[in-house]
């Protein structure tokens, strides 16, 4: 098999959440850190929709950011096609390396310049790069791209407002397309949009994904769209990956508790009035949290070793009561 | 049949703009029974949280109510004067609404706020309503209410405040919650814990719930019967297994199936061509009929009336030519 595309290593990111230095030493209190990704480690084949799913301040977002490296990362390292994102010494390299790899955001609202037409906010990427020559040949590459992702070519002359927010997020789309990126990290592409236009975006960016063979990292809270996307799934749990998993397996037969309980609480129309495991508790305070394995409090399995020791991740499942003892599937 | 805990007919909710009057809402009716759960269901702007509003008698001016009657236990509510109608708020109907943390003010107690709450609406003293909120935060599933009781909002996570909120709607045992998307600002597990709570209030207290939401799992999840709207008006409503499994109206039909699950193939989600029309370009004849795939000349002049088909009722005449079922 082919070395991997995207190689993520031992990620961690840590935020000093402390109060100012001068109410330290007035009010007293500590230096405080919030450990958002600590120690994400996974890969990405070419061609692949690789998942991470998980609750709010679970740090999906974060570990998307620095794999993009919109955020350096405190430790670890992140590889994409053989080259460092965090190296100083592979700048160059590096530099030819982003026009491959963009970004779609939540909020299409947010994500584009109002002031911007659409045929600045489509052809930016084509001008940075240097990607097509002469303003006539530009503007036919535009008015291709928004034909591609549902819109009309004409389109390109309105301003962002003008549109609905499916429509934004395909112009969103249409941006990332524009630098022949072949590798686009979608951060919630769909949680911000009604369930009709999800269902259409979901599938442009499955077609999208057929016609050019691109390569997506997609984040998500939401399980059943993951489970739509995804080939492999990452389930991550403050700031760790507790389970890791081709799509279809994760859903059929999750192991990890935490998959488990996840799984039973999603409202699904399928199952109406079956029997769901009932949840218990919250995510605890990702400042201070519970030493050991962070989900022991919520686990029904949880016995002495969850209490003292994190579970290392081994064979795709980071916990002692599914790596000790065989549990039946 | 006994009366309705709240009839809503023909309703029209209207708001008034420098380009003419929008239609927000255009000839909802439906009924809710003592006990039910009736999840209400749309995209944005379909109108499901100002029927919520009109319901409770917060629609602010430029809107106002146009047309139609809104009863509550076979009391006309939609015109009574602004003070008797403060008194039916908050007493006869609960409200929970989105956001937790806008809900509840983050400069008073939580308890002062449900005591306040209690004594306005019940004639208790300070130490028995404050026994009250305590039972009542206990009831809602808030560990060591005694303590907490005395917490800023601030002190709680957002499925703990929103138990607080469930708390405050329920405090003077309302016969009516109108619960407007209470989940959406959850996580998937404390959205569980939520909605159980809410379906068990309204089992033990016999309290009709009208739930609004856009997410079509929590009302399978939920609810008793569904109205799904589209565009101010009830394209389909009728007992949720009925509409989930086998939906009638063609834009039922289209967000059943765009819908993902968790179960059954990875197949293409149904793709609904375009959006949700504004309120200022509403289509003529039936308002769906530019994104529908059955739409033939009668949609596009003339508006569906809704039509009894067995349990459920459907806005759209592809089923006018049939010849109804005999009701079951």
């Amino acid at each position: 098999m082919s070395a991997p595309f995207v190689e993520a290593k031992n990620l961690r990111r840590v935020f000093d959440v402390s109060k100012p230095w001068l109410n330290r030493v007035l009010e007293g209190g500590h230096l405080e850190y919030l450990k958002a990704v600590d120690g994400v480690t996974f890969d990405i084949r070419k061609g692949e929709t690789f998942a991470l799913v998980g609750e709010s301040g679970s740090g999906k977002t974060t570990a998307a950011r620095m794999v993009v490296g919109l955020l350096p990362p405190s430790s670890g390292s992140v590889l994409i096609d053989g080259i460092s994102m965090t190296d100083p010494r592979q700048a160059p390299a590096r530099r030819k390396l982003r026009r491959r790899i963009q970004m779609i955001f939540q909020d299409p609202y947010a994500s584009l310049n109002p002031r911007f037409r659409v045929d600045a906010i489509i052809s930016e990427p084509i001008r940075a790069f240097d990607l097509v020559q002469g303003e006539r040949e530009i503007q036919t590459r535009v008015g291709e791209l928004l034909s591609l992702v549902g819109l009309h070519p004409d389109d390109r002359l309105k301003y962002p407002h003008e549109f609905s927010g499916g429509q934004r997020q395909r112009i969103a789309i249409a941006r990332a397309l524009a630098s022949e990126a072949e590798f686009i990290v979608c951060d919630e592409p769909t949680s911000a949009l009604d369930v009709s236009v999800q269902a259409q975006i979901l599938n442009l960016m499955r077609d999208l994904q057929d016609k050019f063979g691109l390569t997506y990292m997609f984040i998500s809270h939401n399980l059943a769209v993951v489970r739509h996307m995804a080939s492999r799934v990452g389930v991550m749990y403050l700031g760790r990956i507790v389970e890791i998993a081709e799509g279809k397996e994760l859903f059929a037969r999750p192991r990890m508790p935490y998959t488990k309980m996840l799984l039973g609480a999603v409202p699904d129309l399928a199952m109406s009035g079956r029997q769901r495991i009932p949840v218990k508790g919250e995510i605890p305070n990702p400042i201070n949290p519970p030493p050991g394995c962070a989900f022991n409090p919520r686990c029904p399995l949880a016995f002495d070793l969850c209490r003292k020791q994190a579970p290392e991740l081994i064979d795709g499942v980071a916990c002692h009561a599914v790596n000790t003892a065989p549990v039946p599937a | 049949m006994t009366e309705p805990v709240l009839s809503v007919r023909n309703l029209q909710v209207e708001f008034a703009s420098r380009r003419g009057t929008l239609r927000a809402i255009d000839g909802v009716s439906f009924d809710i029974a003592k006990g039910e759960v009736l999840g209400v269901v749309g995209e944005s702007g379909a109108g499901k949280s100002v029927t919520g509003l009109a319901v409770i008698g917060l629609i602010d001016p430029p809107g106002r109510i146009a047309g139609g009657e809104i009863c509550l236990s076979g009391l006309r509510i939609d015109n009574l004067p602004a003070e008797e109608m403060r008194r039916v708020r908050g007493k006869r109907i609960g409200m929970i609404f989105q956001d937790p943390l806008t809900s509840l003010n983050p400069l008073y107690r939580v308890g002062e706020q449900i005591i306040e709450t209690i004594r306005t609406h019940l004639n208790l003293s300070e130490t028995a309503a404050r026994r009250r909120a305590i039972d009542l935060l206990a009831e809602v599933g808030i560990p060591a209410p005694e303590k907490r009781i005395d917490g800023y909002p601030h002190e709680f996570s957002g499925g703990m405040r929103q138990r607080v909120v469930i708390a405050l709607a329920i405090c003077a045992e309302p016969e009516l919650i109108i619960a407007d998307e209470p989940t959406t600002a959850l996580d998937v597990s404390v959205q569980a814990q939520i909605i159980s709570l809410i379906k068990r209030l309204g089992r033990d207290h016999g309290t009709a719930v009208m739930l609004v939401t856009h997410d079509m799992g929590v009302i399978a999840e939920t609810s008793d019967r569904v109205a799904v709207m589209y565009a101010g008006r009830v394209a389909e409503i009728g007992p949720v297994q009925d509409v989930v499994r086998n939906p009638l109206h063609p834009y039922a039909k289209g967000l059943m199936g765009a819908i993902p699950t968790l179960a059954g193939d990875d197949k293409r989600l149904v793709q609904i061509p375009g959006s949700m029309p504004r309120l200022s370009a509403i289509p003529r004849g039936c308002s769906f009929n530019p994104r529908c795939a059955f739409a033939f000349d009668r949609c596009r002049v003339e508006r569906p009336e809704p039509l009894p088909r067995g349990a459920q009722s459907v806005a759209c005449h592809l089923y006018d030519s049939v010849p109804a079922e005999s009701a079951a």
